[in-house]
């Protein structure tokens, strides 16, 4: 932990971040907060604690704000895999974002249920292996057609249309959103139509989702938001090889057409 | 039950792309060749203006089937956009099954301008097919 602060504080002394985003013990509660040169001293409350906050969302409104700073900001796996998705959409610089990278412990990926719980570059905690469990989508896959959408339509009629699960997630950044363009969807009314309310946002994660799980945790309803979107991250790298998250120089296949040219993959082709 | 599915009439929502499908559509017309009531057509620009929201909308307000069809490869009029649709679909099809909907009620096809018999050819039998399949579960 000493050697993260001083990680930290060497960072803000050369000048080479504006601000640090970690988080900081606020009266026995982990809260984010943007530490800066000014305030070397907070750095003492600095915490790392076993849960998680969005911190790229966060890092996103500090980064609005002051579009020329560098900024470091602490990132686990799921936030790493983050910004490789923001530098590709073109919502950071990379080159303006110096990550402090956090490895979870075992406990934490196997809660997470985290195939990669390791940033790209680790200043704190020792690495683990990821989990490799699909039990989730295999659960839902062995039923029978009609039983699985009586399933999903009983999870997705307990939806109370909060939003919680785009609002906390790294991935929605758009400024305008589908589930509340009134063409699409039926908009202004609780509870939302089903199940297309759902199954926008799962299709729009399709290339997108990086598998953080924050979804499900921000979910008052309890709805197993994250198999959809698993389903469909699982898809993308069985038809096109395309795991988000890992490199910034791969394009989305579903959004562009890839550096291999317009195949579609031989996969595929069967109409 | 069985009365009801005697008088089933699928309601299936088409998506042709303005230079090659509804071409095809239009040919199908011009040359007085029969195809289903059932099929109705929407025309946009390219195949790859087709939202994939479009297709859940159509689910939702009850279409039975969904065609989308485009230009053959090669011959998208913005070069690429058929190659994106196809992308799409496979994955949109992979959703549908997931959360229980049949995928064969969503199908891809490509029809060329000059291919009317096709286009009637793909309508008569996607809305057998649907017919056979049944009411969509989320007709309401």
């Amino acid at each position: 932990m000493d050697k993260l602060k001083n990680h930290v504080k060497e960072l803000l002394e050369s000048g080479e971040i504006a601000g640090f985003l970690g988080l900081i013990d606020d009266g026995g509660h982990p809260v984010p907060y943007l530490f800066t040169k000014e305030h070397l001293d907070r750095l003492d409350a600095m915490v790392v604690p076993d849960f998680r906050y969005p911190m790229t969302d966060i890092l996103l409104r500090i980064v609005r704000k002051y579009p020329e700073e560098t900024i470091g900001v602490m990132v686990r796996g799921c936030d790493d895999r983050a910004l490789v998705e923001l530098a590709k959409n073109q919502r950071i610089f990379p080159e303006l974002v110096r990550p402090v990278g956090i490895a979870c412990t075992k406990e934490m990926a196997e809660a997470c249920r985290c195939s990669q719980p390791y940033p790209r570059e680790i200043h704190y905690g020792e690495k683990v292996e990821g989990v490799n469990d699909r039990s989730d989508l295999a659960a839902v896959e062995s039923k029978p057609l009609d039983e699985r959408l009586d399933y999903w339509m009983g999870q997705f009629s307990k939806c109370i249309k909060c939003y919680g699960c785009r609002n906390i997630c790294s991935m929605c950044f758009c400024d305008q959103c589908t589930l509340e363009d009134e063409t699409l969807i039926m908009t202004g009314q609780s509870p939302p139509e089903i199940p297309i309310f759902h199954l926008i946002r799962a299709f729009h994660m399709a290339g997108r989702c990086i598998d953080c799980g924050l979804c499900e945790e921000a979910c008052p309803a309890h709805i197993p938001l994250r198999s959809l979107y698993r389903k469909v991250r699982e898809d993308m790298a069985d038809y096109f090889g395309y795991v988000t998250g890992m490199d910034e120089s791969e394009k989305d296949p579903l959004e562009f057409l890839g550096s291999e040219g317009y195949e579609v993959p031989s996969k595929i082709d069967e109409t | 039950m069985a009365d009801a599915e005697k008088g089933f009439e699928p309601k299936i929502i088409a998506f042709c792309c303005n230079w090659c499908s509804y071409a095809g559509a239009d040919l199908a017309g011009s040359m007085r060749l029969k195809y289903p009531p059932n099929v109705l057509p929407i025309r946009v620009m390219c195949s790859g203006r087709i939202s994939p929201h479009f297709i859940l909308k159509a689910f939702q307000k009850g279409a039975d089937g969904v065609l989308v069809t485009g230009c053959h490869y090669g011959d998208c009029h913005y070069i690429k956009g058929n190659y994106i649709t196809k992308r799409r679909v496979t994955v949109m099809k992979d959703l549908l099954k997931f959360v229980g909907i049949d995928p064969r009620r969503l199908k891809s096809e490509w029809i060329a301008g000059s291919e009317g018999d096709k286009f009637a050819r793909v309508a008569t039998e996607f809305t057998e097919e649907i017919r056979a399949l049944g009411p969509s579960p989320l007709r309401g």
